[in-house]
């Protein structure tokens, strides 16, 4: 199954997510999505999520300089950012518990139709 | 929020390159939301790159970056990407290669990004500053000789001032790119450089300007006998210690003013005061006048007259009724002890 589809539709709660543990830089959330299990993640995609959120008001941004290097800016959650992630949380757990018994039936269903021929 | 940590990524070259392309493929966005969407991407490319990994295609990059942000896709994206590989095109992007190039090196480290962040907040400023020197330059230009004034004249009651103004508002509207040629990117090759071509002229004009009182400039026709010749290497005028002398009271041997006074010095070069000399500001400011030999104007003949001029010098144009009267002023001195020489024979 091709994942990316899936992960389109929930990038933005698993970004939250991360950021809403500890404030990180773009390469940093990146690296923990990866860490926690999103290993197909494209880089530019949550970039690009980061400034979408961040436009919308959900993540606040600030710059850390940096004496050798080039400046990273750092992401952390907003108190909107934050019921965005509870109110996604919810219809999340709701649409995968739906999915899930769904799938579920419908393997009963083969499984019956299977026994019965 | 925790204390995010502040391990250095050195910025690759590599990665200002590859953001360069990306900002290519860009292009049809705003400045802000192209500086919103790649702004700090060079440290995460850098780091993600020191880790392993390859640098991908700009374009697909650009394309996942700006759907990912909730952007449009990209009009401008095929046609770019065709036209790429002509000199034209290079061309094209030799500004935007230059210009992320340049902001790579500004955001080197914290100081130098805190300068540039500096000077992108003073920007308005050089917009004044080359609106000036544009109405300046017209006012050097046009006319007599006259030194730098910091309201332009022009010749003209106010023309300076309201000239001035129109620059200014001009000047600031392009900074602003609301009018050809604009600034910033997002412009053909012609309008950058055109806007590059003027302010090179807005830095270099000021090098020909008459900078009041110690600047090297040349005076009037050709003859030798005139005060006011000086060479282009020296400093016009004279000097007491390092107090400019704009006037010379002369007394004789008794001690009583003397009027028409030539002086030259030991080579038979004039002693001449400068002829942009002036004293005192606004309407208390006056100019000297010359003597004149035929037409020639002698700044060497003591004591010069004097009279009230807001602007300029005595012998530019000037509206008569905006100058006062011609005349010497009351020597500083009534008079001065006799002198005497202690081999001369006192007379009778």
């Amino acid at each position: 199954m091709d994942t990316t589809q899936l992960l389109k539709g929930v990038l933005d709660v698993a970004v939250l997510a991360v950021v809403e543990d500890e404030d990180g830089y773009g390469y940093d959330v990146l690296r923990r999505l990866r860490a926690g299990g999103l290993a197909e993640v494209g880089d530019a995609s949550v970039y690009g999520t980061l400034r979408r959120l961040y436009a919308a008001g959900a993540l606040t941004s600030y710059v850390v300089p940096s004496d050798e290097g080039p400046h990273r800016k750092y992401y952390g959650i907003t108190p909107a950012g934050r019921t965005q992630l509870s109110t996604q949380t919810k219809d999340w757990e709701t649409f995968a518990a739906t999915v899930t018994a769904l799938l579920s039936e419908t393997r009963k269903v083969t499984q019956l139709e299977g026994a019965r021929s | 929020m925790t204390t995010p940590s502040t391990g250095a990524t050195v910025l690759r070259p590599d990665v200002v390159e590859f953001l360069t392309r990306v900002r290519e493929h860009l292009a049809d966005l705003s400045v802000d939301e192209r500086d919103e969407l790649l702004d700090g991407l060079d440290a995460d490319l850098s780091e993600q790159l020191a880790e392993g990994g390859a640098l991908p295609d700009p374009a697909s990059y650009a394309a996942e970056l700006r759907s990912a942000a909730g952007l449009p896709p990209g009009r401008t994206v095929k046609p770019r990407k065709a036209r790429a590989r002509t000199l034209g095109a290079h061309l094209v992007a030799a500004p935007d290669t230059l210009r992320e190039r340049w902001l790579g090196l500004t955001r080197r480290n914290d100081l130098t990004r805190r300068t540039w962040t500096m000077l992108e907040a003073v920007r308005p400023a050089w917009w004044v500053l080359r609106a000036w020197i544009a109405v300046s330059l017209v006012d050097q230009l046009a006319g007599e000789w006259e030194s730098l004034t910091v309201l332009p004249t022009l010749g003209v009651p106010l023309l300076g001032p309201a000239l001035l103004l129109v620059a200014i508002v001009l000047s600031v509207l392009i900074g602003q790119g609301r009018i050809w040629p604009g600034s910033g990117p997002d412009r053909t090759l012609l309008t950058r450089l055109v806007l590059a071509g003027l302010n090179l002229v807005a830095i270099l004009a000021p090098l020909t300007f008459h900078f009041p009182d110690n600047q090297p400039y040349v005076v009037y026709r050709e003859n030798g006998y005139r005060a006011g010749y000086l060479d282009a290497a020296q400093r016009p005028g004279l000097r007491h210690g390092s107090d400019v002398v704009r006037n010379v009271y002369a007394y004789d041997a008794q001690g009583q003013p003397l009027q028409g006074v030539q002086l030259f010095d030991q080579k038979g070069r004039p002693i001449a005061v400068a002829p942009q000399s002036s004293m005192g500001e606004g309407a208390d400011r006056q100019v000297t006048c010359p003597w004149f030999n035929g037409t020639t104007p002698l700044f060497n003949v003591f004591p010069l007259r004097q009279r009230a001029q807001r602007y300029g010098t005595c012998l530019g144009k000037v509206d008569p009724s905006k100058v006062g009267p011609q005349g010497f002023h009351e020597p500083p001195l009534a008079s001065v002890p006799p002198a005497t020489l202690p081999d001369a024979v006192p007379p009778g």
